[in-house]
């Protein structure tokens, strides 16, 4: 049985890629090993039936002009990281500006909130109003336009009072 | 190149101070500040002039123009108290000697508003009251009149 190194130096041997030495040193070595002739005529009728097989491949451009493009390429993908890398700003200003962004605009949306709320209270000038009345004849009545809400009792609060000061049951 | 590094610096300084000015303005809006309120007594009557001895002084135009829902022809200031809420927080304030109320901060402009007569709850509204808008609870009166205690947001 022979070992796979022998077979590795018949192929190389069949290919033409042994030096003189190493090719004269495997044909003698060949011409004692049966096993290892079947081998090579093998192989040998192998690669010229698949050599009959093979489809040439042309390219469409000329083999300098190819290579040519293949370079350029590389070239320019080679100059733009470089001036990426120069127009970049260094590592930990760009993780501080990634935070900056979504920070800023946090900050801008509840600037915005707040100051809506604040100064124009709240949207609506009139939202959802809750209102409840211990006096059983009471009244709540919004003049929108004027921005007036209205909260009427019949129960006067000082009517004990009143008949002193019609103005001024409330009045101390 | 130089221009794409300086603009670069500069895109992040103005994000900088971006962020710096909003969260300030935010921190500065957040902070818990005393809400201010003045409430006004007022008496309403058809009559023009207060009563006799008494020194009370028509309500300026504005919020007469506010009242003008109500049927009186003539409105006069009684008393005005200025006073201020701590945010969240609620203020007693005594109108006159039975009747008080009760102003609480609720979250934004929205503020709760008990009236008491006599120490008993007389009503309880719940809305917002932005600067501007008026909240009046108010009664009748005595020959024709009637009692008011507008209460406004100063700040």
């Amino acid at each position: 049985m022979m070992d796979y190194q022998h077979q590795l130096k018949i192929q190389a041997y069949l290919d033409g890629e042994l030096s003189g030495p190493e090719a004269k040193e495997v044909s003698d070595w060949l011409t004692g090993q049966p096993d290892a002739a079947a081998l090579m005529t093998e192989l040998r009728q192998t690669g010229e039936a698949l050599t009959g097989f093979e489809e040439g491949l042309k390219l469409p451009e000329s083999r300098e002009f190819f290579w040519s493009k293949v370079s350029r390429g590389i070239q320019i993908q080679e100059n733009r990281a470089r001036a990426d890398a120069q127009a970049a700003p260094v590592g930990w200003l760009i993780r501080f500006r990634r935070f900056l962004m979504p920070a800023a605009g946090v900050a801008v949306i509840s600037l915005l909130a707040l100051v809506v709320t604040r100064e124009t209270g709240g949207g609506p000038s009139n939202p959802a109003v809750e209102t409840s009345l211990a006096d059983g004849g009471g009244v709540v009545y919004h003049d929108f336009s004027a921005g007036a809400t209205f909260v009427w009792l019949s129960y006067p609060p000082d009517s004990d009072s009143s008949e002193e000061d019609d103005a001024g049951s409330l009045d101390q | 190149m130089i221009t794409s590094r300086l603009l670069s610096k500069t895109t992040v300084l103005a994000w900088f101070l971006l962020a710096a000015f909003a969260g300030g303005g935010a921190v500065r809006l957040c902070a818990a500040e005393d809400l201010k309120f003045q409430v006004q007594l007022v008496w309403a009557t058809d009559d023009l002039k207060p009563p006799a001895g008494k020194d009370y002084k028509p309500v300026d135009p504005k919020l007469k123009s506010q009242l003008r829902a109500l049927k009186w022809k003539n409105y006069f200031e009684v008393k005005r108290i200025d006073f201020s809420v701590p945010a969240g927080s609620t203020k007693k304030i005594a109108i006159s000697e039975k009747c008080e109320l009760d102003v609480r901060d609720l979250t934004g402009s929205n503020v709760e508003v008990v009236l008491f007569g006599k120490g008993k709850e007389v009503a309880r509204v719940k809305q917002a009251l932005p600067k501007g808008e008026i909240l009046v609870p108010g009664g009748n009166a005595p020959n024709e009149t009637a009692w008011l205690a507008v209460l406004k947001r100063i700040e």
